[in-house]
């Protein structure tokens, strides 16, 4: 007799769904976790300072009433953050749901435009979320089989869905959905900051440049919830507590500062795990969160076929994000920017083309010298002031390492870009805190620190995540499945990786 | 796996190549992974009965070796083979197939257990990518011995009295067993023709003097150097598969479903399900029951050669092909191996070939009954007995 029906490893946001999910359909579940705090990537942070992600717009609200949170709760009821795109003249622009301005207020022309191609990128996110929701289509199960024509009827929707846009609009969503972000946003917008912003969108965290096939995918993909971004009230680690408050209301044990060292098997089927510490978990179904070659790692590969460890080790992941957080002096305002933006999502990406040449250097494992930056103004628990930023890019696999020289280059780029747009800016920073991917790595066994644990590019997408063959969550061995960001749909503190996950492990294990 | 031969370069000569030519009368040079090889050196009659009467030299070198060591090997050889490794002792060879995850056969091949953790496989095909990719993640080391090491395929009644009479005592060697005569010679109990017969493998640069030292000690034994074509015939009597013939090793493959698992070859005493994970185990537990066709040794009505036959079964569908067939001058039958799909396989009592033939400018078909055969055509105790008979 096992100890758990299920055990769980890696208590980041996916692994906590799984099991929450898996707990709230009367399942026994042990989630573990290698660090003492759960929340893995999402909310990880250093000495207190602001967390890796610091905005939500992806959170799935099918993942949250699967799993018992109120979608209204008062953590995630966060005022809606806007969008400012900085400008080095002083007139910022301001994104808003009903259209764009300066940032004194008038209407920007383009307005019109962006609102129109964001509007028609949105209705594709909602088309392409279905997807989303579902384990990949293509599953080998019989037409007339309960599963089967689920998956038949929501293919049957997607289709139906495309039909009613109308000829010219299906027309247009093929003919842009596989396409580059930079072709697709300069055929309706001027090249300026209005398209830069645009383009920024379909970058983050992956090794890609505008002009990259498949980008134009990336930005619906952040679109695919309304594209409307928020704050968690109390940051992002108030999220992750609220999921391990689900997992414990749902019944979970939640084992923290537990690293799992193998997978055990009987027969072909899983049976467990061995912690570091020598002790033994038994379970029928283990899901692990880790990206597959590191689960591969915990069974070794002799227990999957050839041909997927030869896909599972070319899974591309490398990320090329890194987090510079900078602490400022005080809560004062940051120069050259009205009161009203102050707590917006501030962007430097001043036009398509900057944004491609920003991503040419990391082609060469160069950071780049004129990045593109993500910023947003917090205030952590102790009441210190942070400009939290997303720099882009920094790879992973710097040439000559990230020493602490290069860190520090990379905080001066940072504070001198926004310098450009908020002239002063320097004088309020009174300390950096650089976290690169490879120490995101390091921390959350994320490969090459990548945010999705495996590039959301075309060929690993779908049916093709992570890898062609294990689309369906389970991998090798009766009873192993993967719930993380390497799977689909990807991560992005979304949640559905991990719902779909433990879905597909219910119906293997009824 | 095909294999890019640069036309510029032409044929190029193996180790044995000099020998080889000596005595190549019928000039039937044919390309064998880009080596010159012998069809028929002289005739194929002559060539055959040499190969079941006496003794026959015939180079293998072209064939595809490589050697496997490191503390790894034997776990890494049991998840790329089918069967279980563990029970191919020290100074031992086996027989083995290798399958995708599909469960379809990429190749089969001889494993050499030549000392703890250190082995030789010997194929047909191409192997050396596949196996960096099974041993990923293993402690071994793959080296390609292709065109460093040489072998000669001594086959025949009189093979063992030919070895005898070059100074080589093997008359403790049982069949599958290995022995390493000196540092540059091993001589295994192995071989392709289900004869009695030895393959001995040597440094390329020593294949000469290797070649000559036998053909003295065959000098009093009718020993005759052949080509493939009187193999051919005796593999066929003795059963044997030959790779892209008799099955289509998958990874050649460009269309679908032309792959077999071992079951629909007649290879299930290969498959061990018991041994742990291999690649396309689970494949192959969901395919082990339902066949899409078997591979079939049959007598095949009258005295001519049905290769290439289509098969009908009873009510003129055509259900199969015929993949080898000869007349098999030893079990005096017209023998072939063939595939048939299911269900006609299991109720094949009334199959016929329909064989083609050209006589003199005029092409006609005949109907060949074809008749089930359990065992291999032609398999004489002399393979087996140890120490072999002289003569």
């Amino acid at each position: 007799m096992s100890q758990f029906d299920a055990i769980v490893i890696g208590g980041g946001v996916n692994g906590l769904v799984a099991g929450t999910l898996l707990s709230r359909r009367g399942k026994n579940v042990c989630i573990i976790e290698k660090s003492n705090r759960f929340g893995g990537m999402a909310s990880y942070s250093v000495d207190g300072g602001p967390s890796l992600a610091h905005s939500l717009y992806n959170l799935s609200p099918r993942v949250l009433s699967d799993i018992g949170i109120d979608p209204q709760h008062p953590v995630l009821s966060g005022k809606p953050v806007s969008t400012v795109s900085l400008s080095e003249d002083g007139r910022h622009i301001v994104f808003k749901n009903e259209g764009i301005f300066w940032s004194e207020g008038t209407k920007h022309p383009e307005s019109d435009a962006w609102t129109d191609l964001t509007q028609q990128l949105i209705t594709y996110g909602g088309l392409l979320r279905q997807l989303a929701e579902a384990p990949p289509p293509g599953g080998q199960k019989a037409i007339l089989s309960r599963g089967g024509l689920n998956e038949f009827l929501r293919l049957a929707k997607l289709g139906f869905g495309l039909k009613k846009l109308g000829k010219s609009e299906m027309r247009r969503f093929l003919q842009v959905v596989l396409s580059n972000v930079h072709d697709i946003v300069l055929d309706d917008l001027p090249e300026g900051p209005v398209a830069g912003m645009l383009a920024a969108d379909a970058i983050w965290g992956s090794a890609t440049g505008p002009r990259s096939p498949g980008t134009v995918f990336n930005l619906i993909y952040r679109l695919g919830h309304g594209g409307h971004i928020t704050q968690p009230v109390g940051g992002m680690s108030a999220l992750t507590d609220l999921l391990v408050e689900a997992a414990q209301k749902a019944g979970c044990v939640l084992m923290p500062e537990t690293e799992v060292f193998r997978i055990l098997l009987d027969d072909d089927a899983v049976s467990g795990v061995v912690t570091t510490d020598g002790r033994t978990l038994t379970a029928p179904t283990v899901l692990s969160n880790l990206a597959p070659k590191l689960t591969s790692r915990m069974t070794g590969p002799s227990v999957f076929d050839i041909e997927t460890m030869r896909r599972v080790r070319n899974i591309r992941a490398r990320g090329t994000a890194a987090k510079v957080n900078l602490r400022l002096k005080d809560g004062s305002l940051l120069p050259g920017l009205p009161d009203e933006l102050a707590r917006e999502r501030l962007i430097y990406a001043p036009s398509v083309e900057h944004v491609e040449a920003a991503f040419n250097p990391a082609k060469y494992r160069q950071m780049s010298k004129a990045p593109v930056i993500e910023a947003l103004k917090m205030q952590t628990a102790d009441g210190a002031s942070w400009l939290s930023t997303i720099v882009q890019y920094a790879p992973t696999d710097l040439e000559g390492g990230w020493t602490d020289t290069a860190k520090d280059q990379l905080a001066q780029i940072a504070v001198s870009t926004l310098n450009l747009a908020l002239p002063g800016l320097k004088d309020h920073v009174t300390n950096t805190q650089i976290i690169t991917p490879d120490q995101i790595e390091n921390a959350t066994g994320a490969p090459g620190g990548h945010w999705h644990h495996a590039e959301m590019s075309l060929d690993q997408l779908l049916t093709l995540r992570p890898a062609n063959g294990m689309c369906r969550y389970s991998m090798g061995p009766k009873g192993l499945f993967q719930c993380g960001a390497a799977t689909h749909p990807g991560g992005d503190v979304m949640g559905l990786a991990g719902r779909n996950a433990a879905l597909a492990a219910m119906e293997a294990t009824p | 796996m095909s294999i890019f031969t640069d036309p510029k370069l032409g044929l190029i000569p193996g180790p044995f190549h000099n020998k080889l030519a000596e005595q190549n009368r019928a000039r039937s040079w044919y390309d064998w992974v880009g080596y010159a090889a012998p069809g028929v050196l002289d005739s194929i009659e002559f060539e055959y009965f040499a190969l079941r009467n006496q003794a026959s030299l015939f180079d293998i070198s072209p064939m595809h070796k490589y050697r496997l060591t490191g503390p790894d090997t034997t776990a890494m050889l049991n998840r790329l083979v089918t069967r279980d490794v563990r029970k191919i002792g020290l100074g031992r060879v086996g027989y083995a197939i290798w399958c995708d995850e599909e469960g379809m056969v990429i190749d089969d091949g001889t494993l050499f257990h030549l000392d703890e953790n250190d082995w030789r496989l010997c194929c047909q095909e191409q192997m050396l990518t596949w196996l960096l990719d099974a041993a990923w993640g293993f402690d071994v080391s793959i080296v390609d011995e292709t065109h460093s090491v040489a072998c000669l395929s001594l086959q025949g009644p009189t093979s063992y009295a030919v070895l005898e009479a070059a100074g080589l005592d093997v008359s403790k060697l049982k069949p599958f067993d290995l022995i390493r005569i000196d540092p540059d010679l091993m001589i295994s109990r192995t071989g392709f023709t289900g004869d009695l017969g030895y393959e001995l493998w040597s440094d390329w640069d020593k294949a000469e003097a290797l070649w000559d030292r036998i053909w003295k000690g065959g000098t009093h034994q009718g020993l005759r150097a052949i080509g493939y074509e009187a193999v051919n015939m005796a593999r066929i009597e003795a059963g044997f598969l030959t790779a892209g013939v008799d099955f289509q090793p998958v990874h050649a493959t460009e269309r679908l479903h032309r792959g077999q698992t071992p079951f629909e070859l007649g290879l299930d005493r290969l498959v061990d399900f018991d041994k742990g994970h291999f690649n396309g185990r689970r494949a192959l537990l969901s395919k082990q029951d339902t066949p899409r066709s078997l591979l079939m040794r049959f007598d095949v009505e009258g005295f001519k050669p049905s290769e290439g036959s289509l098969i009908y079964n009873q009510r003129k569908k055509e259900v199969g092909h015929i993949t080898s067939g000869i007349w098999s001058p030893t079990a005096k039958r017209n023998i072939a191996l063939a595939h048939v799909r299911m269900p006609d396989a299991i109720r094949s009592s009334s199959l016929k070939a329909e064989i083609y033939t050209l006589q003199e400018g005029k092409w006609g078909t005949r109907m060949a009954r074809l008749t089930p055969v359990a065992k291999a055509f032609f398999a004489p105790p002399r393979a087996r007995a140890t120490p072999p008979a002289r003569t």
